[in-house]
């Protein structure tokens, strides 16, 4: 093994990492920012009164959390032009991401909801509250509470499946990687270098979410 | 469709290939999660740290780039080539060790400290109230769980198709492409995810309701993450 590490080989190619990390972040952000809109109407279908759209919401979380993203990825890469919709790289992979992240962000925000006891809604309209200042007030506030820790875990997971991105030819981190290693044969350093973006990203999230956790909720309960 | 009928053996034998690669990396990633969960659990706070930053590291680095570092960096540094499928396992294996040991650690940690008093008191080893005191309550609360690290593993397999695989995705695609295109062959692939997927999780779901033990469930994000 006459291999040796030497980080330098690579400091030519980190002008192409900035961009594919701004890349990375951009994904993840919108796709958590998409799937949180997408989730929060799937977990309220999930508690309609009528048994079809219980049915719709139930129905797209399991096929969505039981198929592989990447399966997802090609779908919505292959599948929109054939139904005459072009969409670019970026935007393929945008949108199968957010959809797949949307199934699992429906059921952390469908055990918040679970977790407010039905008094509370009840309470709240028996005050006098709108639909509006319930939710504000009374509801989102619990429900916060438990959403928050399972939630940091949803915007890693989320940042950990943008990498998937590069194999609908998206240019991010991964595909960064890929490419530099191949151009320059120097996996362990491209390696290193790309997993050094991940976990600072990833546990940025991680450590926010500890210290701010601490500072709003008393119990420090925030840890997983 | 009618004419796709004839990829269905096709189909099934990649099935089980997909099958065999996650259940293996299921399998490797288990002992070796169990072993970070010891050293978790240690008295020996060099050993907590260890584990705990390989755990970490684990999770989050995502799982391709790991792939292809195993696959395109091993024959440069270590002068061998890795097969796909050693690679694909490997990768996998390591992924599913880091969420295995959370599972394991939690399953360790139910068990109550009055159960490791009691039998060491009663003038057992540590080995001996491992296997025989913690080992068998810590089981009930690291089944269920484990099903759901195995349905991530399963969805995770899909990534070796990445690196030339011939796993159920690699097939998928390459049916597409003797059909010329169409997304019939990549639903087909979708539905076969999800009935072993969802067949799997229903069987976790008997087994967490036969235990009947709370906290973590096996579809739980917790240990799964989204693959």
């Amino acid at each position: 093994m006459n291999y040796t590490f030497t980080l330098r080989t690579v400091f030519p190619y980190l002008g192409g990492l900035v961009p594919a990390a701004e890349l990375t972040l951009t994904i993840s952000v919108l796709a958590i920012l998409i799937s949180m809109v997408i989730g929060a109407v799937v977990a309220v279908m999930r508690r309609s009164r009528l048994r079809a759209v219980r049915f719709v919401g139930a129905a797209y979380v399991e096929v969505m959390r039981n198929t592989p993203l990447l399966v997802t990825l090609y779908i919505v890469y292959f599948a929109s032009p054939a139904i005459g919709i072009r969409l670019s790289s970026f935007t393929a992979a945008l949108l199968g991401i957010s959809l797949n992240a949307a199934g699992y962000m429906a059921e952390i925000i469908r055990a918040g909801l679970i977790a407010v006891p039905r008094g509370q809604f009840e309470a709240a309209t028996a005050q006098g509250m709108s639909v509006w200042q319930m939710f504000r007030h009374i509801i989102f506030p619990q429900v916060f509470r438990t959403i928050y820790a399972p939630l940091g875990n949803q915007f890693i997971a989320v940042i950990l499946a943008s990498s998937l991105a590069s194999a609908v030819a998206v240019e991010e981190v991964t595909s960064w990687m890929e490419t530099v290693g191949a151009n320059s044969f120097r996996f362990f350093e491209t390696f290193v270098v790309a997993a050094i973006v991940y976990v600072v990203l990833c546990q940025t999230i991680n450590l926010a979410r500890l210290q701010i956790g601490r500072m709003l909720f008393r119990q420090p309960d925030a840890r997983r | 469709m009618s004419g796709s009928l004839v990829f269905l053996p096709l189909f099934l034998k990649a099935t089980g290939t997909t099958i065999w690669l996650s259940w293996l990396a299921l399998l490797i990633g288990a002992v070796g999660g169990t072993l970070i969960a010891l050293l978790r659990t240690s008295r020996l706070w060099p050993l907590r740290v260890i584990a705990l930053l390989y755990t970490e590291a684990f999770r989050s680095v995502p799982i391709l780039i790991v792939l292809f570092f195993a696959y395109f960096g091993a024959p440069v540094m270590l002068g061998f080539d890795v097969s796909p499928f050693v690679a694909a396992t490997f990768a996998l294996a390591l992924h599913a060790s880091a969420n295995m040991s959370e599972v394991v650690r939690a399953g360790i940690e139910s068990v109550g400290a009055g159960q490791w008093e009691a039998a060491l008191a009663s003038g057992m080893r540590m080995r001996e109230v491992m296997r025989h005191i913690v080992a068998p309550q810590a089981l009930r609360v690291i089944l269920p769980p484990s099903v759901g690290v195995y349905i991530t593993v399963l969805k995770e397999s899909s990534l070796a198709s990445i690196i030339g695989y011939f796993e159920l995705t690699r097939t998928g695609l390459l049916v597409r492409e003797t059909q010329g295109g169409g997304f019939g062959p990549l639903l087909a692939l979708a539905a076969i995810y999800f009935i072993l997927s969802y067949g799997i999780s229903l069987c976790g779901a008997a087994l967490e309701r036969h235990y009947a033990v709370g906290g973590a469930t096996s579809t739980d994000a917790v240990v799964g993450g989204m693959a």
